[in-house]
């Protein structure tokens, strides 16, 4: 992997392939309505149900087989509360319809990361500077080395072992991520700044913590075990299908990687290009899509973040036609096989470079 | 005479609130709120009826009267929450119509103290609300409501001549004085003088002629435009002769009010006229870019004078303000904030909106009238 090539498209390509994604995009967004709530509210309606059922169940529930379809409905819960619902609301996909609950600056969400956090350090940071390097920190999150471009420490040779601690504790990975530690240890950041960030984050993860492993236990009384054990299970579950989502929305083979002074005077246009190139996407069905928050749909969603992510379907064969009309590479394909990229990807990047012989 | 605002809660409202702040502050409280939200509550509350809520006064259409071809009155009954109004003041009736959330002001035209209250919506070329207010809304269905707001007000003493002043569907705040003045029993004189097209277009003619039979103290006029000619404040000063003596409260269109407001100063007319206005959303002749304009910073009370064809986000930082912000380009919505008054232009998409309260993106809006900002 390394730094993406200019363009093969003249300026005037590029000013033309900014035109047609604009009108892709504003066929979508100026007849936004009702069906659009409609869908996120059925979402939340779905996802209130998932939990209390799942806590019931791992509340009141007797024997193993109860537990484990608890478990499931839980951490189906908390999957669709971070993809398709909390992901997505805050984003601002859907600040146009008014509702105060669906404010994307005031939504929070069931993860160890703090909300306004996350809008700093995923709608800032990673949708505005996507791939690239050192201005992007979702690139490996400052954890994992996937670029000939980032420079080989003999920590790397534990890499395949922090993709797994990663993946199994991914919401805190997502939580701490707007600490910047790595600035903070290098003096770049103001000891009052770092400390206010820390304090942040560790006070949503004692919410969280406070929920699923001490009031919900201690209301099961006898049964707290059987919840403590059912709602680490459900977050575990949780982390490690966002985990895999995530990494293959930006990680897999092809995708490009970006140095800052080659997007200096981006056009939209070059953002566009930027985004495209950027992204990986998944194939699969509407129940997929919905799993995934339509990340699965990574290309169109950073094209069009605040689109609501349940049209990305409906542009997604658009923008692949334009790709195919201007040459341009559209990333997809099976779970399976984008995370067997991004697998083999983590593994390429654990060895250190070969020495070039002269 | 005194302003003094009277307490208008009533016993059964205040004993509601007692319950139900504690509740929602500690649904709001963070921890609280981690567990559950407030919106859960809400929409759970909701399924179980659609009246009950903790936060939002509800109203259920009981009643709906057809007053002339296009002025319908919305007869309401409000869920516990509503804390009562006086008359002449406003409700913002809140609506989601294809989606998205809308309110618009209506005056109350019902009786302070009465247990319904009534809107009339007079049906607006091309409104947005007043449309859907009149086609789609139906006995039995739930509106959301604000407590009443407003300083169009009638005193708690009251003077001993007043007029009750009106044009078209400014009909609607007036009408709930006078509904006060007769439930206070005002023994003063009393004139209301209403003005309208023609005797179809009169709004609540039935209720007028009946409260005219039964209270003494009242003059009722109506004048009607089409068969009278048209209504001036001479014509004022022909049919109240004793103005000069009247403390007046006057509702109607906005260049029919300048008119009144500027014979009222022209002959220094002693007591005073208090006035309501009614447009809803004030349409703005939009300047060219580059027009100065004044942007207000409500909350922070900062103001600053721009020029030029940047964002607001660049002038505000400009004029030596700093909200906060994040990519600069219309990705990340750090610098959404409220704007409650002016027009503004999307750089983006280049749609100029006046919206009131609307959520604008200041890295990508540009000011094209005097702006307001909620930050």
């Amino acid at each position: 992997m390394s730094f993406a090539k200019p363009t093969h498209l003249s300026r005037e390509q590029v000013a033309e392939f900014e035109r047609e994604v604009n009108a892709i995009r504003d066929s979508v967004m100026n007849n936004l309505g009702q069906s659009d709530v409609d869908h996120i509210r059925n979402m939340i309606r779905i996802c209130r149900a998932s939990e209390i059922g799942g806590r019931a169940l791992l509340h009141f529930g007797v024997g193993p087989l109860s537990w484990v379809a608890g478990v499931m409905a839980l951490a189906n819960a908390k999957i669709m509360d971070n993809m398709e619902i909390g992901h997505n609301v805050m984003h601002g996909q859907y600040d146009w319809t008014g509702d105060p609950s669906l404010n994307s600056q005031t939504f929070e969400w069931d993860i160890a990361c703090d909300g306004e956090q996350w809008r700093h350090s995923h709608n800032v940071m990673h949708h505005t500077y996507t791939n690239i390097l050192g201005k992007d920190r979702d690139l490996g999150y400052s954890l994992l080395r996937l670029t000939d471009e980032q420079r080989w420490k003999p920590r790397h040779w534990f890499q395949p072992l922090a993709n797994l601690l990663l993946a199994m504790g991914f919401q805190y990975g997502v939580g701490s991520h707007d600490l910047e530690v790595g600035r903070y240890t290098h003096g770049a950041m103001s000891k009052e700044e770092f400390k206010g960030r820390l304090n942040r984050f560790l006070t949503k993860v004692g919410k969280v913590w406070f929920k699923d492993y001490l009031l919900f236990p201690a209301l099961a009384l006898w049964s707290a075990p059987r919840v403590l054990a059912g709602n680490f299970c459900a977050n575990l579950i949780r982390n490690l299908w966002t985990y895999v989502i995530i990494f293959c929305g930006h990680f897999t083979e092809g995708v490009a990687i970006y140095r800052p002074e080659d997007t200096l005077n981006e056009t939209r246009g070059d953002w566009y290009l930027r985004q495209l190139s950027g992204s990986s996407n998944l194939t699969g069905g509407r129940l997929f899509h919905i799993m995934s928050g339509h990340l699965s749909h990574q290309i169109e969603h950073h094209l069009f973040p605040d689109m609501p992510a349940h049209r990305y379907t409906e542009v997604a064969p658009k923008i692949q036609a334009l790709c195919a009309k201007y040459g341009l590479f559209y990333n997809t394909g099976s779970l399976f096989k984008q995370y067997l990229t991004v697998m083999k990807r983590i593994l390429t990047y654990t060895l250190p470079p070969k020495k070039v012989t002269a | 005479m005194s302003n003094a605002p009277i307490p208008v809660a009533t016993a059964s409202a205040r004993w509601v609130q007692s319950i139900n702040a504690p509740v929602i502050a500690a649904l709001k409280h963070p921890w609280v709120e981690s567990i559950v939200r407030l919106s859960a509550v809400e929409d759970a509350l909701g399924a179980l009826h659609p009246l009950l809520s903790l936060t939002q006064v509800r109203a259920r259409v009981v009643k709906v009267i057809d007053e002339t071809a296009s002025a319908k009155t919305l007869v309401l009954q409000p869920n516990a929450l509503w804390e009562g109004a006086r008359s002449g003041q406003f409700v913002r009736v809140s609506v989601e119509i294809n989606g998205r959330m809308v309110d618009r002001a209506y005056s109350l035209c019902s009786r302070p103290g009465a247990r319904r209250l009534a809107i009339t919506v007079k049906r607006q070329e091309g409104g947005l609300v007043s449309n859907y207010l009149h086609d789609a809304v139906k006995v039995g269905d739930v509106l959301t409501i604000s407590q009443a707001h407003g300083d169009f007000v009638l005193p708690a003493e009251l003077p001993a001549k007043m007029l009750l002043l009106s044009a078209g569907s400014g009909i609607t705040p007036v009408m709930a004085m006078l509904r006060d003045l007769q439930a206070r029993n005002y023994q003063g004189d009393v004139v209301f003088l209403h003005v309208c097209r023609t005797p179809e277009d009169l709004i609540f003619s039935g209720p007028l002629q009946a409260i005219a039979a039964e209270y003494a103290e009242l003059g009722l006029m109506v004048h009607f435009d089409e068969s009278e000619g048209r209504f001036t404040p001479h014509t004022l000063a022909l049919a109240v002769p004793d103005l000069a003596e009247r403390s007046t409260w006057m509702c109607g269109p906005a260049g029919w009010m300048d008119a009144m407001h500027a014979y009222w100063q022209d002959e220094a007319l002693a007591p005073p006229l208090f006035s309501e206005r009614f447009a809803g959303a004030p349409l703005l002749p939009t300047t060219a870019p580059g027009t100065p304009v004044d942007v207000a910073f409500a909350a922070s009370g900062a103001t600053f004078t721009t020029q030029g064809t940047e964002p607001l986000l660049v002038q505000a930082e400009r004029a030596g303000l700093s909200p906060k912000h994040g990519c600069r380009i219309g990705i990340c919505r750090s610098c959404q904030c409220v704007k409650t008054h002016g027009t503004v232009e999307n750089l983006q998409t280049g749609e100029v909106s006046s919206e009131p309260n609307e959520l604008i993106r200041l890295c990508i809006s540009m000011a094209r009238t005097d702006v307001t900002l909620d930050l």
